[in-house]
This record gives structure tokens, C-alpha cells and sequence, in this order.
């Protein structure tokens, strides 16, 4: 007979509440007191930071306070990002035993290949993109992390169901020039949407039900839907009393200037670049690159590919990270060369790191 | 120096192998604690960690450090309990010093141990390490580092 997991849908939420579920169902599935659990959520208007990020660094506080769009301090790693009741949020709580291997890599790769399986099954050509997303065509469509402790582990995704860029531009400090039409375009190419892919709005309970399958087939198991149980309730209470703090939300405080945003555009014989990144200057990486300009490259998504590839790169890796991805994928760039989009990082990162070196 | 599955365990260190971490008793007794060789190749690279503050009481098996590798966000246990009295700060701007060099300059914090004869019964040492990660590496299905 087949293992018995729980689904359980806690609905429309605030962050501090979602936050603060994510930090007791693991607590109690780490204490073996709630089977393994699927667990669907949503959220109201919420600037998400990833676990080791400040706010001043990654999000336009005033504009999250003018429109009333909640920031919070997830306990997941990664970048921060913009959720609201338009996107569907997916997590597994785990034991290590249900995956066979402690291998955070392997984890992260068979829990996104099962959730692509998901969403494929509504009709959309979902694949995983190491390290952490999932996208379609390049674009990206459900973005994922995970935390752990002990033997148990959280693994969590979104899916963006109808999606509204231009409020993430303005909630997000990201790289892209000013908050222009080509701005909204160029965040437009790089994320996907179940709505704009299907011609529709997909009913959440067939989202819903197409990840449970695609789960249900992956571990062999059945889920049977439960409610939240007194333990968690308990542990949700005062999971809640340290989250719902400044002292929570701002648990780390580091300057904006010390992430600079750095543009710089080259005219080579390929075309014109322009690369726009944020990079830590305290730890000496690139946490994102954007490109933009005019030049062909075919397929179009080795772009976002390459950006995705240069997601939190070392000031010393970036350089042999481009020629490893350019030798590792067929492309078409008209006279356009590895080398160029080296030249055009380190041009931008000399602005703001003098000792910056061509790695 | 114990070395399974290509893993480095040094044998003149003390370990909890449930947490994954080491431990060393210093000149002054007190301890240095940091990840395991094992531990980095679960994780793979760090690029944060966050100790908890100087001067706090730290109780064995719970949190001194919170570190994050390829999105995923761990604590990082004590062996023993005490207070936290320094962390490496090099580990907190660069923390891919774990992974370099994990019993060296990635060493993550130090205690000074409340309990340390009672509470390092539960840590091992010496000929016992081999034995011990072999049957952890089996338990988590891991190829080698």
C-alpha cells in the first residue's frame, strides 16, 4: 500500500502568517508530529526576502509602504520577490528518508523536475532550469527554495498563475533602466505566466490538482487533504510571536550602497550590449546581471539563460562561468563574441570596484 | 586524518555526526566549531551565514550560524553548549571559506563550553570517525565528495 501524505490548501494569507506556517509545519514535521505535506498557500500584496537579505538592499520601502504591500523575511533562502493573491505558492514538507539522498542540489532538482511535470500536465511547456527555476521558453514561471533542519526540509515554489510586472519593477531594486515601456518589455521577456500561455485564467483547483499528480506519481504516495493540527496551531502561535517583529523583518541591515547597481554598454562588431548589474560589493559577487541592446542572438533565451547562469557568481568566476555556458550551448551571434559580454560585466564593475580584475 | 568517501574527517577533532559539524578544544578551553567536509559537500557552495551575536548562550544541538548554499537555508548546530564567544567574520564576508577549507580558516565559531565532560560523551573521536560516517554517508544515500 501506498504511503499516506497530507495536502492542505491555509488559503489567502498575510506574509507574517504564511512566514510563520512555514517555520511551524517544519518545526513539526522535524518533530515527526505531522505527516509529509504538500501545502498550497497565497498571499495579499508582499515583499518576500529571501532569508539573508536586508530590505534596504533589495526593495523600494517607500513604495511598499505608500501601497500597503507587506514586507517579510521568509525562511527560505534565495532573492526577494514580489507576491500577491495573482500567484500560487506550493511547498513540501519532507523527511530525508522520503528522498533517499541529502544532496541539496539533487533535492532541489527532483523536487522543480516534478513540479515542471505539474504544470506541464495543464498544457504549458514547464522545464527546470538549474539552479532554482522553472521556466518556460526561458522565461521564468515558478521560482523555488528550501530550508532545513534536522532530518526534515521544506522545499517551496510559485507559480505565477496571472502575473503583474510592472508592480514587481516597482516593489524589487532590480537592475533594469529606469521604469521605462522597455523596461516593463524586458521584464516581460524574461517572465512567463500560466494565464498569458494558456489564453486563460486556469481554475486553482486544477493547478492544484495537477501538482498533487505530479507529486503523487513522483514519490508513490497518496494525499489525503488534513487540516492544520493542534500541534501546529502551537507552534504557529509562537513561530507568529517572533515573526511579527521589526526585529524579525530587519534582521540584517546593510546599506544599499553597498550593492550598487552598475550599468555599462560596449559597441562591438556583433552589436551594441549594455549590462546592467547589482553587485555586492562586500562580498565581492555579482547577485544579477541584466542584458540589454541590440544584437541577434538565436535562441532568444540564451539571454535569460546566461543571466540565470550568472546569478550569484564571484567577482573571479564570472568570466570563465560566460565562456563555460557559451561552450556548452549551441548559439547564433552574428559576430558576437563570449568575450564580449565578459568585457561589457567588467566595464559595468569597474564603476564601483576600482580593484575589480578580468578573471 | 580519517577520509571517507573522499571526505576529509581530521582525527584529531571531535564530532557530532547527526549535526555534521566538528569541534576543537583550544589552549584555553574553549572550543572551535565549523561544518564538516561532509556537511560542504551536501550543501555545495555558501554564499551566506549569519552567526547569532556574540556573548549569547548557545545550547548544545541548537543554532550558532545560519547559512544559505544554492537557496537553501540550514542552521549550523553546536556540539556542545556555552556561550558564543567569537565568530569568524572572514566566514561571514566570504563564506565560501567553508567549503575551501573547512577546519581552517572556514571555522565558524567559537564557545566556551558550559558542560564540555558531560556533553562530549556524545561526540566522537579518534578511531570511531570512520566507522560512524560510513553509516551516515549510507543512511544519506551519498555518492562521495
Amino acid at each position: 500500500m501506498k504511503p499516506t501524505w497530507r495536502v492542505i490548501d491555509t488559503g489567502l494569507r498575510r506574509a507574517v502568517e504564511n512566514i510563520a506556517l512555514n517555520r511551524a509545519l517544519l518545526e513539526a514535521r522535524q518533530a515527526d508530529e505531522i505527516p509529509s505535506t504538500l501545502r498550497f498557500l497565497r498571499f495579499k500584496p508582499a515583499a518576500l526576502l529571501g532569508f539573508h537579505q536586508s530590505a534596504e538592499q533589495e526593495l523600494n520601502l517607500d513604495y511598499c509602504r505608500e501601497q500597503g504591500v507587506d514586507i517579510q523575511r521568509r525562511v527560505t533562502g534565495g532573492g526577494a520577490i514580489y507576491f500577491d493573491e495573482t500567484q500560487l505558492g506550493w511547498e513540501l514538507y519532507l523527511h530525508k528518508r522520503d528522498l533517499g539522498t541529502a544532496d541539496m542540489q539533487a533535492i532541489t532538482r527532483r523536487i522543480c523536475e516534478t513540479a515542471a511535470r505539474g504544470i506541464q500536465a495543464l498544457g504549458v511547456d514547464a522545464q527546470f532550469r538549474p539552479r532554482n527555476d522553472i521556466e518556460v521558453d526561458g522565461r521564468k514561471i515558478s521560482g523555488t527554495g528550501g530550508a532545513f533542519d534536522g532530518d526534515a526540509l521544506m522545499f517551496q515554489g510559485t507559480l505565477l498563475i496571472q502575473f503583474d510586472v510592472e508592480k514587481m519593477l516597482r516593489v524589487l531594486r532590480i537592475p533594469v533602466e529606469k521604469l521605462s515601456d522597455k523596461a516593463i518589455a524586458s521584464a516581460r521577456e524574461r517572465v512567463a505566466n500560466m494565464a498569458d500561455l494558456l489564453g486563460h485564467v486556469p481554475e486553482m483547483q486544477d493547478v492544484q490538482a495537477a501538482l498533487i499528480q505530479a507529486f503523487a506519481d513522483e514519490f508513490g504516495v497518496v494525499f489525503e487533504t488534513g487540516p492544520i493540527s493542534p500541534a501546529e496551531q502551537a507552534r504557529f502561535d509562537s513561530a507568529l510571536a517572533e515573526i511579527d517583529t521589526e526585529d524579525w523583518v530587519h534582521m540584517l541591515h546593510r546599506p544599499q550602497a553597498d550593492v550598487p547597481i552598475v550599468e555599462a554598454m560596449h559597441k562591438f562588431p556583433g552589436g551594441l550590449v549594455r549590462a546592467s548589474v547589482a553587485y555586492d560589493r562586500a562580498r565581492q559577487r555579482i547577485k544579477q546581471v541584466w542584458f540589454s541592446g541590440d544584437f541577434f542572438v538565436s535562441p532568444k533565451r540564451l539571454i535569460v539563460d546566461l543571466e540565470a547562469a550568472l546569478r550569484d557568481t564571484g567577482v573571479d568566476d564570472y568570466g570563465p562561468r560566460v565562456h563555460a555556458f557559451f561552450a556548452a550551448h549551441e548559439v547564433d551571434m552574428l559576430g558576437l563574441q563570449p568575450a564580449d559580454f565578459v568585457a561589457v560585466i567588467q566595464s559595468a564593475l569597474s564603476q564601483c570596484e576600482p580593484q575589480a580584475s578580468v578573471p | 586524518m580519517a577520509n571517507v568517501r573522499g571526505c576529509n574527517l581530521p582525527d584529531d577533532l571531535y564530532y557530532d555526526v547527526d549535526d555534521n559539524v566538528w569541534a576543537r578544544i583550544d589552549a584555553d578551553g574553549a572550543i572551535t566549531l565549523g561544518m564538516t567536509s561532509y556537511a560542504c559537500a551536501l550543501a555545495g557552495q555558501l554564499v551566506a551565514a549569519t552567526p547569532k551575536k556574540i556573548g549569547k548562550q548557545v545550547e548544545q544541538h541548537k543554532t550558532v550560524c545560519t547559512v544559505e548554499s544554492g537557496k537553501w537555508v540550514g542552521p549550523v548546530k553546536a556540539p556542545v553548549g556555552g556561550e558564543l564567544i567569537e565568530i569568524n567574520e572572514a566566514v561571514t564576508d566570504k563564506p565560501a571559506l567553508v567549503n575551501e577549507d573547512p577546519y581552517g580558516a572556514g571555522w565558524m565559531a567559537k564557545i566556551k563550553p558550559a558542560h564540555w565532560a558531560e556533553e562530549s560523551k556524545s561526540l566522537i573521536s579518534g578511531a570511531d570517525i570512520a566507522t560512524a560516517f560510513e553509516a551516515k554517508m549510507n543512511a544519506d544515500g551519498f555518492g562521495g565528495c
